[in-house]
């Protein structure tokens, strides 16, 4: 990256006029002149993506290492920014992750480009390593005030706390103010910056819907938050397995260029041709190799030869030789998935849900490169179905929340061609749907194309959008099984006004017309209500029908999510992994009380103890509400009746029909 | 002429009322025993459509409608006897509404009293869809409720037609065309209740599409010097221009040619109504269509003959691609166009549907543009030689 000497360079000697001197600049200069690029373009933005880099961190270290995140979020006002419209924030991230060697507390916060995910190929949430370096940036501009950092490693026996700055000029982290104290947790890590911004709640971009987002998808995270306004709240984890993130598969040979290629050859310096083509790249076999040599006629003696040995000009003809080729597909095991079910048990999380519904695509290969897509999408309580507000998207990029930009987005796209009313949801012309649901979209990919640096809209490619179309159908035809229960329910119960409304009227106007006695009048209504209790009762029995559809479709659900949590308990049994040993005493309870399968839920959400049949109950709201509105009638005949109102009325209206 | 091609001539109002109160009472008698009733009304499209050259126009099959009461369909069988109810209080008492007053009236009753509530049109386009309602119920013409539209075209020049009118207070007005100048008469509501006479022999009477060039050529002397009747049907042609026609043809039995643009639009939709009625309004087109009307122009060999500037069919006219997809479902399923006897239209209809070409009526004033009276010599040399379909 070349760039003009920087004002900020002390002492330049000044050059005579018109002459202009080239000078190189490092990383963390062009960055800390950038910021925009990397998502500190606001003080609302740079409070969110602050959290979205610490938390993405702590996340992806948790998995790394097997452990089970426990994630604690805090935003403390100290007072007015100098900024406009800003104040001077304390934000706190600590997680009770693997903990950072010391050695390397510098790199991780203080400099740019300094990861160990970088190009690895891998579903990790961070990539390139620039983010929380942004953020130490961000804060040393705003505030003057380096990150306090805590870490502790499991083997370390004191937690080391220091405070990180960034020196521009070279891209280097600098520590200061070196203790060690006694911390609360076995290991883990904490950083605690002090910057200006301002703290955004609400809204698409809100704070709020990145943390829910967060919780939707990280169902074996537990998030405490603290943030001003809304105070403090906490989601507890509802499965015990922590995702595993497969390691790269080797790279296929049709997503390389030719410097790519050559540069590749060289990593493995005297392995031969053979064994190279076998082991460095997905898709070729022996017998593939074979081929390709037979079939593009190249000479034996380069298949036995050392890579180092090779000419440029004999790798560009294998090259051109494999590319000839066509190959099996990248392989799509380097994608990491949450899984119909987990998900299912973290929608619950996000607050009152009418019902919902979640689909996993199997993984697949989009543009050559393995991806999987998931969605969910959850009808909020309470919310008119009328309502003409878009629904609310979560989009999801390896498993971090998208905030911004939300227009050009693969998944956006996506939404907006599939055809919502056919499921029974409301959708202008071209639009995202309406009403009071959450959808999510989730897409896992190691190579995902982002349009920008800053992460925040995925390339439409049109082999995507597909992809994300169908899942998004999957998941539209299990929403609608519960829609038809409403849409009948509905239709009985406009059935039943129009008897009342319209009845009355019709008789009254043709006995007007017809000037016809009060005795005419008395007959015609009778006649009019036996006729249109007969349809009554139809779709009666329309709606009875809907609802054993529904019941059965959350019947089978239930039994495969119980052998769901089932194995999650064996697993966690099995496990019972000794680092998690040492985990602080509260945890301690958690993992001697495996056996117990009940226990297994032990985090007691809001004091009171769950049972597994709970998590299951609340799987299927309307179950329960039935069996509460069954037992109210007398004779509990059958399952067709959920609306207490409609019952009462129909009850009314059949026993009119049956007196006939 | 089978009974159901004109089922309600000399049908007058009382009729129309006893037809409704039978109506009411039938489905009064069908509650009382908790049947449902059932309304039916003749099916008006055009599957359902038959044509005979003896008859001339096209006249309803077998198929029927019915609409049967139930949950769904109570509102609109509570709707339509409200608005029947309205319909023939006006009858009763001779006044007159169009659609968009009817709606107004239907608001204020419902304003008075709210067990009508429910009731309540959102727009006009639900009133209006039940007063079609009724009209099919009753096979009635809304004219015949006493429900009238404010019908375009029709405007009339001759300087020897004179109309006789009776008012609905029994008094008569005469209007003379020939002191009318340059101003039309323009007929309005039920031109079947018009008196025609000739003051003088009439040759001929022409339709032109558009009122523009029937101005035109009534400004620059064409019922001065020809002995005819000169009618804009300003596109497709109103309830009104097809009775007064079906009306002219009927009482002065005269020679009645159309003038129009060459596109499958004007052949179709202005001069087969004009000529046989549509498939919409089958139950009406025994008194609203003028078999009689020959299609004088523009042919197709006008435009070799005096060489005419024609243009291509744009089709990506969402309207324009329309009427030449409805002209190749005309040639097969339209039996108007698929009758021996109106070969000459069908095959300009193919020709259009095949060529894919066009010619507006207004392209004659090209063949000699100094000339003002050019298409009116047309116009005529055309009528002279037979040169006509």
């Amino acid at each position: 990256m070349t760039k003009k000497s920087s004002k900020s360079e002390p002492a330049s000697t000044p050059k005579p006029r018109g002459s202009k001197k080239i000078t190189s600049s490092s990383t963390a200069e062009y960055f800390s002149k950038n910021l925009q690029q990397v998502g500190f373009s606001s003080p609302t933005k740079a409070v969110l993506t602050t959290v979205k880099e610490a938390m993405d961190n702590s996340l992806d270290a948790c998995e790394d290492h097997g452990i089970l995140p426990n994630i604690g979020i805090s935003i403390e006002k100290l007072g007015a920014g100098t900024m406009k419209n800003t104040d001077k924030l304390r934000i706190i991230v600590d997680d009770n992750g693997p903990g950072i060697p010391e050695a390397d507390i510098a790199k991780v916060f203080g400099e740019y480009l300094a990861s160990s995910k970088f190009g690895r190929g891998r579903c990790s949430r961070g990539q390139q390593g620039i983010g929380i370096s942004a953020a130490t940036t961000w804060a040393l501009q705003t505030t003057a005030t380096p990150v306090r950092v805590i870490t502790k490693t499991k083997d370390q026996r004191k937690a080391v706390t220091c405070s990180v700055e960034v020196d521009l000029k070279n891209n280097k982290g600098i520590t200061r103010d070196r203790q060690t104290i006694d911390w609360d947790r076995p290991h883990g890590t904490s950083v605690e910056f002090i910057m200006e911004g301002r703290v955004q709640l609400n809204g698409e971009a809100g704070l709020l819907s990145y943390l829910r987002g967060n919780v939707l998808v990280n169902p074996h995270m537990t998030l405490n938050y603290n943030l001003p306004e809304v105070g403090t709240a906490t989601y507890e984890r509802v499965t015990k397995d922590v995702p595993h993130v497969p390691d790269a598969t080797e790279p296929h040979p049709h997503t390389m260029k030719l410097g790519e290629f050559l540069s590749h050859a060289r990593l493995f310096g005297r392995t031969k041709m053979q064994t190279w083509l076998k082991t460095g790249f997905s898709r070729l076999s022996d017998k593939v190799i074979s081929d390709i040599w037979k079939e593009q006629k190249l000479t034996k003696a380069l298949l036995d030869k050392g890579v180092e040995a090779a000419s440029d000009e004999e790798l560009k003809s294998v090259y051109a030789a494999v590319q000839a080729t066509s190959l099996m597909a990248p392989s799509t095991q380097s994608v990491v998935s949450i899984g119909e079910d987990a998900m299912s048990l973290s929608v619950e999380r996000l607050g009152e849900i009418d019902f919902f519904a979640v689909a996993t695509r199997k993984p697949t290969i989009c543009d050559f490169k393995p991806i999987q897509v998931e969605v969910a999408i959850a009808r909020i309580q309470g919310g008119s179905s009328e309502s003409d507000e878009p629904v609310q998207v979560l989009r999801f990029a390896n498993r971090v929340p998208l905030q911004f930009d939300k227009a050009a987005c693969a998944i956006v796209k996506a939404i907006t061609t599939v055809n919502w009313r056919s499921y029974g949801l409301r959708q202008p012309k071209d639009a995202l749907p309406t009403g009071p649901y959450i959808l999510a979209v989730s897409v896992v990919s190691p190579f995902i194309k982002f349009k920008n640096a800053s992460k925040e809209t995925i390339d439409a490619s049109d082999e995507l959008v597909e992809e994300i179309r169908r899942a998004l159908m999957q998941a539209g035809q299990r929403l609608s099984r519960h829609l038809s229960r409403e849409t009948k329910a509905a239709d009985l119960e406009e059935k039943i006004q129009h008897i009342e409304k319209f009845g009355p009227v019709l008789v009254d106007t043709l006995v007007r017309i017809t000037k016809s006695p009060d005795k005419r009048k008395t007959a015609a209504y009778e006649g009019l209500k036996k006729i249109l209790g007969r349809d009554t009762d139809e779709a009666q029995t329309k709606l009875a029908s809907a609802e054993t559809a529904l019941d059965e479709a959350n019947l089978a659900r239930k039994k495969r999510l119980k052998a769901f949590q089932d194995e999650d308990s064996a697993l966690e049994a099995l496990h019972a992994p000794p680092e998690e040993e040492s985990e602080p005493v509260e945890e301690h309870s958690e993992v001697d009380t495996t056996a117990d399968d009940s226990a297994v839920e032990s985090q007691p959400r809001k004091g009171k103890k769950k049972s597994k049949d709970d998590i299951l109950s609340v799987f299927a709201p309307e179950k329960s509400s039935k069996t509460a509105a069954t037992k109210a009638p007398k004779k509990a005949t059958n399952k067709s009746t959920s609306k207490k109102a409609a019952e009462e009325k129909s009850t009314k209206t059949k026993s009119a029909a049956n007196k006939k | 002429m089978p009974s159901v091609h004109s089922p309600r001539k000399g049908r007058i109002n009382t009729d129309i009322m006893k037809q409704c109160l039978g109506l009411c009472d039938q489905m009064l008698a069908d509650l009382e025993r908790a049947k449902r009733p059932i309304l039916k009304a003749t099916k008006c499209s055009l599957d359902n459509s038959l044509y005979d050259h003896k008859v001339g126009f096209l006249t309803p099959g077998d198929k029927k409608v019915s609409t049967e009461l139930n949950v769904s369909s109570v509102k609109k069988m509570s709707r339509s006897v409200f608005m029947l109810e309205i319909l023939l209080r006006n009858l009763e008492t001779g006044n007159v509404a169009n659609k968009r007053e009817l709606y107004y009236v239907s608001k204020g009753e419902i304003k008075h009293n709210q067990i009508l509530k429910p009731l309540d049109f959102a727009d006009q386009d639900e009133s209006d869809e039940v007063i079609d309602f009724i009209c099919e119920m009753i096979e009635a013409y809304r004219e015949e409720l006493n429900c009238f539209a404010n019908d375009r075209g029709g405007q009339t020049y001759s300087q020897q037609l004179v109309v006789t009118e009776t008012l609905s207070d029994g008094t008569e007005a005469v209007i003379d065309l020939s002191q009318l100048g340059t101003s039309p008469f323009q007929p309005k509501n039920r031109p079947q209740n018009l008196k025609l006479k000739a003051k003088k022999k009439i040759d001929f009477g022409i339709i032109i599409e558009s009122e523009g060039t029937a101005n035109t050529l009534v400004a620059n002397g064409f019922t001065k010097r020809h002995n005819c009747i000169v009618v804009g049907s300003q596109g497709v042609p109103s309830n009104a221009v097809r009775g007064w026609v079906k009306r002219i043809q009927d009482q002065l039995k005269v020679p009645l040619y159309f003038f129009g643009d060459l596109d499958a639009y004007t052949l179709q939709n202005i001069y087969r109504t004009l000529k046989a009625g549509s498939a919409s309004s089958l139950i009406r087109n025994s008194d609203f269509s003028a078999p009689e009307v020959r299609f004088l122009g523009v042919l197709p060999e006008d435009i070799k003959k005096y060489d005419l500037n024609d243009y291509s069919v744009n089709e990506r006219d969402v309207q324009e691609a329309r009427s030449l997809k409805k002209a190749r479902d005309a040639l097969q399923n339209d039996p108007f166009f698929k009758d021996k006897r109106n070969k000459g239209l069908a095959e300009i209809l193919e020709w259009l549907y095949k060529s894919k070409r066009r010619c507006e009526q207004q392209a004659y004033y090209a063949v000699a543009p100094r000339d003002p009276q050019i298409a009116e010599k047309i116009i005529v040399e055309k009528i002279k030689k037979g040169n006509y379909v």
